[in-house]
């Protein structure tokens, strides 16, 4: 069975003379992606290019085997919340929701229940019938979250989808998220909270000035990193002499000793090796009690491809 | 982690129409319209002239109500294209005072709140976009135009008989499409302005101001130039010469009816050259 996927082909778009994105070829497969970048970077521009808002001036792109240029198909399969306020004045929640569906075509009572279905799926019932503009932040999240998702797409592109909600309903939120990735659809989102990426993406593409620096899983990504030594957390009790023997591989290049000596913090060229010296250490007599790879986050490749500054 | 399993299913109900699901876009602003007071007034100011022009035509048919006045009356009252260009300029001018109120919020709102994404991520094209802010203009100045215009014609027919009609069925034809092609204009005009400027006052002033400035502009090309083919810019002189063509009345002096048409039809283009630039579904910051 084919996996659908969001297919980008040396795509290039400008505005102008301002550029959007660079030749980015990109294969998304389903489950959650994260889109992380400084502003600017060409984020906004990759999910306005999937949602067929605009049109590249390069390269091809399709979205589980449909053209965005096919409004009338794609916009059936694509939910997208922006970060905008976009409900008009003096709509209630509800009529923002169910607004939405029947511009896709659906009849008014099919709207209605689905509207109402999308409200719950963001515990936003109980401000249902309020009027969007009373909301707080949080609401407005969530209700722009349920406009997207009202139709029950294949694809949902979500820019900053985590703003401004209480951690409750952030955790709620996420689980969605990773509902509608368990059936095999596409979350594609962009968020500055980078601990949050780390906790929810399968796989993560890193963007800077309209090109694409790395995509895939985090620790694949990182693996790629051959320049930035890898680092790991070692919890033991003799934290000296661990650090001792491992100071004479070659491939260690730095040891931090932590304050309650318990603790080492150590930097390898050779992550293979660097395993067989723990191993030996470890069957030598020594208890190590954990060994964490402390760089394999999204905080770290972002420091690493795209430096300070964000 | 790939995802292999595909544990939903597309919808497979029926969906409404093309025209349907475009005549969602207007509802809310219909809504928000009439409840400002000051197009609910305007409105009722625009019934004032068709009832003075029913009971003119009432009066036309009625000639025994002015016994006494001579055939002169007669010839006076006589209900014809001309009668119905003047009816029709003084309900374009409520049509335009409307649209200066009605229009600043059609378009900037969405331009500020970031919704044309919202919009243009669903079965929405932006010609669709464009069309379904106008249909909110055309189901607003309807009322006060072209409809109460075609209640006249057909009370004046029913009065004056079917001799009447027969004679002069073009002018319903002409009075109908005369006044869709007014509204196409002005609403144009107030969602190129709406889409400029997003102060609703400041956007109303320059709907009236366009209208203002090319006839003053049409009046001193035609001053200094010592011509009369400026007027082709002045949409009011313009549209009267097109509506005269159009219902079959007199001409009045000045350029031909084909040249106006072709003047205002550029002044159309250039109105959706400025529409299609600034109705971007993203903003570019260079």
């Amino acid at each position: 069975m084919s996996v659908p996927e969001i297919i980008f082909d040396e795509v290039s778009k400008f505005y102008g003379e301002v550029l959007g994105v660079n030749r980015v070829s990109l294969r998304i497969p389903p489950g959650i992606t994260s889109l992380v970048g400084p502003n600017g970077s060409g984020k906004t521009t990759l999910m306005n290019l999937m949602t067929g808002l605009v049109h590249p001036d390069r390269g091809r792109i399709t979205v589980r085997g449909l053209s965005p240029r096919d409004p009338e198909q794609m916009m059936r399969v694509t939910g997208y919340a922006t970060q905008y306020d976009a409900a008009p004045r003096g709509t209630t929640g509800f009529d923002f929701v169910s607004t939405g569906l029947l511009v896709y075509g659906y009849k008014p009572a099919e709207a209605r229940e689905r509207a109402w279905t999308a409200l719950e799926r963001v515990s936003l019932t109980d401000a249902a019938q309020r009027k969007v503009a009373a909301y707080s932040k949080g609401m407005r999240q969530r209700v722009r979250l349920a406009q997207a998702l009202a139709h029950d797409p294949e694809v949902l592109v979500l820019d900053e989808p985590l703003n401004g909600l209480d951690p409750l309903v952030r955790a709620e939120t996420i689980a969605l998220f990773r509902e509608y990735a368990a059936q095999g659809r596409h979350v594609i989102l962009s968020s500055h909270v980078l601990q949050e990426v780390d906790v929810i993406s399968d796989q993560v593409i890193l963007i800077a000035n309209g090109m694409i620096l790395a995509e895939g899983e985090i620790r694949s990504v990182r693996d790629e990193i051959q320049e930035h030594p890898s680092q790991f957390l070692i919890r033991c009790r003799d934290a000296s002499s661990v650090a001792s023997m491992l100071f004479s591989q070659d491939h260690i290049t730095q040891i931090k000793l932590a304050d309650d000596r318990l603790g080492l913090l150590v930097m390898t060229r050779n992550r293979e090796e660097f395993s067989k010296a723990l191993t030996q250490i470890a069957l030598g007599g020594h208890s190590i009690e954990s060994v964490i790879a402390a760089d394999e986050n999204v905080d770290a490749l972002y420091e690493y491809l795209i430096g300070g500054g964000r | 982690m790939a995802v292999y399993k595909r544990g939903y299913n597309r919808y497979q109900g029926s969906l409404t129409g093309r025209l349907t699901r475009l005549m969602v876009l207007p509802r809310f602003a219909w809504q928000r319209l009439l409840e400002q007071r000051l197009v609910i007034i305007v409105m009722v100011v625009s019934i004032f002239w068709p009832l003075a022009c029913a009971t003119f035509i009432y009066i036309s048919n009625h000639l025994e109500l002015l016994e006494g006045m001579g055939n002169g009356a007669s010839k006076l009252l006589e209900i014809n294209g001309t009668f119905f260009v003047i009816f029709m300029n003084f309900q374009a001018t409520m049509a335009v005072i409307l649209a200066s109120i009605a229009g600043p919020s059609l378009i900037a709102p969405d331009l500020a709140n970031g919704a044309l994404p919202l919009y243009l991520s669903r079965p929405v094209t932006r010609t669709d976009y464009v069309v379904a802010r106008m249909m909110v203009l055309v189901g607003l100045l309807s009322p006060v135009t072209w409809v109460p215009g075609l209640l006249l014609f057909v009370m004046q027919s029913g009065m004056a008989g079917w001799a009447w009609f027969s004679a002069h069925w073009s002018i319903a034809v002409g009075l109908i499409a005369g006044f869709m092609a007014w509204i196409l204009l002005v609403a144009l005009v107030a969602m190129a302005c709406s889409a400029y400027v997003k102060w609703r006052i400041i956007a109303g002033a320059l709907v009236l101001g366009f209208y203002f400035v090319l006839a003053g502009a049409a009046t001193m090309i035609n001053a200094v130039l010592r011509v009369d083919w400026g007027s082709v810019l002045n949409p009011a002189k313009a549209m009267d010469q097109i509506w005269r063509a159009m219902l079959g009345a007199e001409a009045t002096s000045g350029p031909g009816a084909w040249a106006c048409a072709v003047s205002m039809a550029v002044v159309a283009m250039l109105l959706i050259a400025v529409l299609e630039r600034k109705l971007r579904p993203v903003e570019v910051i260079s």
